[in-house]
């Protein structure tokens, strides 16, 4: 899967717990779900858990820890595809 | 330093589905999952840890100037527990934190500190908003802010 791809398949993830919608137009790697996005802290779990299902991925708790941005998500999502095909 | 975080619980019913699958594993750690499952409220309850674990981890960041998402790391303890008051402590690989918890029907506020002390001096200051439209408050120098839903929670020292 390129980065296009995963991006759209992520962007309507990330999108049902934005509070900030302006900010969802100009998504880049920098985006910050809490600071820029507006996501609550407790639904940051709602995406890890979606992301899990989507990309059928398991992301452990040490990744989670890292999971602060979009650039930070596409990482992990791409190293736990990664791990998985091989 | 001061911590301070409120839930507003009619929201995070609406918000948050935390019997989800994998959502308790994500981020209590298994004495907490406990405590929740075996809890008589475990509504409460887990909004009464989250908000423990959320006021605790402003001190935490701010101290260390890291950012992280590993809540299962900050672990809460209930040391007492009241219907509308809590005592507890939140453990961290560095730290020990008290906190002392209000709760109501429809909100839980936590204050957090190292030191216990603080709790005797501090001052909360506890408003409804219903629009969500909150008043300018910086000005007033709040040492610790939190907002949720329709409650804006401002800490002094």
């Amino acid at each position: 899967m390129n980065k296009e791809e995963l991006i759209l398949r992520l962007k309507p993830i990330v999108d049902t717990y934005a509070q900030d919608k302006a900010a969802m137009e100009n998504l880049n790697d920098h985006t910050d779900f809490i600071k820029d996005l507006h996501i609550n802290s407790a639904n940051l779990v709602d995406l890890v858990l979606d992301i899990e299902e989507q990309f059928d991925i398991e992301i452990d708790n040490t990744s989670m820890e890292k999971m602060l941005t979009i650039g930070a998500a596409i990482e992990i999502i791409q190293e736990k595809i990664n791990t998985n095909d091989r | 330093m001061i911590g301070n975080d409120v839930i507003d619980l009619d929201l995070a019913a609406t918000e948050s589905n935390w019997k989800r699958k994998g959502y308790l594993q994500k981020i209590f750690a298994p004495q907490e999952q406990k405590l929740i499952l075996t809890s008589v409220n475990p509504d409460v309850m887990v909004w009464l840890l989250w908000s423990m674990k959320e006021a605790a981890y402003k001190i935490e960041s701010r101290c260390t100037g890291i950012r992280c998402y590993a809540p299962s790391k900050l672990q809460g303890q209930i040391i007492q527990l009241t219907s509308d008051f809590s005592e507890g402590k939140i453990h961290t690989a560095t730290s020990l934190y008290h906190t002392r918890s209000l709760i109501e029907k429809s909100m839980i506020h936590t204050t957090c500190s190292i030191d216990k002390k603080l709790f005797d001096t501090l001052k909360s200051s506890i408003s409804i908003h219903k629009d969500q439209q909150y008043p300018e408050y910086h000005s007033s120098k709040p040492a610790s802010v939190s907002h949720h839903g329709k409650y804006l929670a401002l800490v002094y020292l």
